[in-house]
């Protein structure tokens, strides 16, 4: 599931793929704004079938986080 | 003049009247609505009380449907969400964030709900959660803004949604407002042509910047803070962008413009004040009643649209 959601994270945020790992923070290490983050999760929730509520995207804080997350949902 | 907006909204023409901090108060709101757009009252940073207030004192003046715009970032955001169910008020827009954790309030209540959007997945997102409509606001206008021109983004967000968009950013006459509809509006929501109406309680300074203003003299500060706002060019943004471009810390820039809306529009400070206004304060020429600026939008719009021919 990381390397899919590398490629989401790549997409939405405009960075390469390479440059990402699960403890890559959205903010402080990619560089991302409130936008690019609304939009990775609009893709992540069509990519999984899932919703994810506003007040969880506080807690979603590296990739890592993300990957977790979904896991926790998709059981 | 009906479109989907002025049927969702209960009002004669498509025009709302932006919910601008300090600015939009309820004489501006009241008169918008009296001339049959949609006056907001602009909630800002102002504690329950004051809106409250503003709420009551806009139905004391007529009966027509307004609106509150909501400051998601306020201290005050969750206390005014529930005042607009207190106090019956029809129609919320909403600025600063996701509106999310209010919406099954608010639509319990029956009120019409419009997130101000700068991004296609935020409008997604929000139809997905109930908006009856969207605000697709571009970096063309004043105050906070996001990154996407009103040209581009508003037809990438009708494409997006099926609920109603309105377009804002950069419309102060009939030209824009046709546009808006050839972009893929119903309806459109305008600040700074406001601004500077009779009915508006701004200080005279502020209307004189916004009508001396040329098509150049805005700047956008705060770009590197995340939070870039459009303001007309004084000695204010000239620090601050120096400041900026040296590296300044938030904490220090964030000084410069502390209660700097505040010292515009109440005191007239329009050196060292922070006196909001989009780029088409270019275009704002003179002070016109609501009513004045209204009929003249509408019947601009109908003519060109009707009539134009563009190509020979």
């Amino acid at each position: 599931m990381l390397e899919k959601v590398k490629e989401i994270v790549a997409d939405s945020l405009g960075v390469e793929v390479d440059t990402i790992t699960a403890e890559s923070s959205f903010q402080k290490d990619l560089g991302a704004d409130s936008l690019d983050l609304m939009d990775m999760v609009m893709a992540l929730e069509d990519e999984y079938a899932v919703e994810i509520p506003t007040d969880d995207l506080g807690a979603l804080v590296t990739v890592g986080d993300v990957v977790k997350y979904i896991e926790k949902i998709e059981k | 003049m009906q479109t989907s907006i002025t049927k969702l909204l209960g009002i004669e023409y498509p025009v709302i009247q932006g919910g601008m901090a300090w600015v939009a108060e309820y004489h501006l709101a009241a008169a918008v609505s009296k001339a049959g757009g949609l006056g907001l009252i602009g909630a800002a940073s102002a504690p329950g009380d004051w809106v409250r207030e503003q709420i009551r004192e806009v139905k004391k003046h007529t009966n027509k449907p307004f609106g509150v715009n909501i400051m998601l970032m306020s201290p005050y955001a969750d206390e005014v969400a529930q005042i607009l169910v207190e106090e019956e008020v029809p129609v919320v827009t909403t600025g600063a964030g996701n509106p999310e954790k209010y919406i099954a309030m608010w639509k319990e209540a029956g009120i019409k709900i419009i997130p101000v959007v700068a991004s296609v997945a935020l409008a997604k997102r929000m139809e997905r959660c109930g908006a009856d409509a969207v605000v697709a606001e571009g970096c063309e206008a004043g105050g906070h803004i996001g990154e996407n021109t009103t040209m581009c983004l508003v037809p990438q967000v009708a494409d997006a949604v099926t609920i109603p968009v309105i377009a804002a950013g950069g419309i102060a006459d009939a030209r824009g407002m046709a546009a808006a509809f050839m972009l893929g509006a119903q309806g459109m929501q305008l600040g700074t042509l406001f601004v500077v109406a009779k009915e508006s309680m701004v200080h005279e300074n502020y209307k004189k910047s916004i009508i001396k203003a040329k098509d150049i003299d805005t700047k956008v500060t705060g770009r590197s803070t995340g939070h870039p706002v459009r303001a007309i060019r004084n000695q204010m943004t000239r620090e601050y962008l120096k400041k900026e471009q040296e590296g300044v810390s938030f904490e220090e820039l964030e000084l410069l413009t502390l209660g700097g809306l505040r010292k515009a529009v109440v005191e007239g400070d329009v050196k060292t004040g922070s006196v909001m206004s989009g780029q088409i304060a270019g275009l704002v020429k003179e002070e016109l009643t609501c009513r004045e600026i209204i009929q003249k939008l509408i019947k601009e719009t109908d003519a060109l649209i009707k009539g134009a021919e563009f190509y020979e």
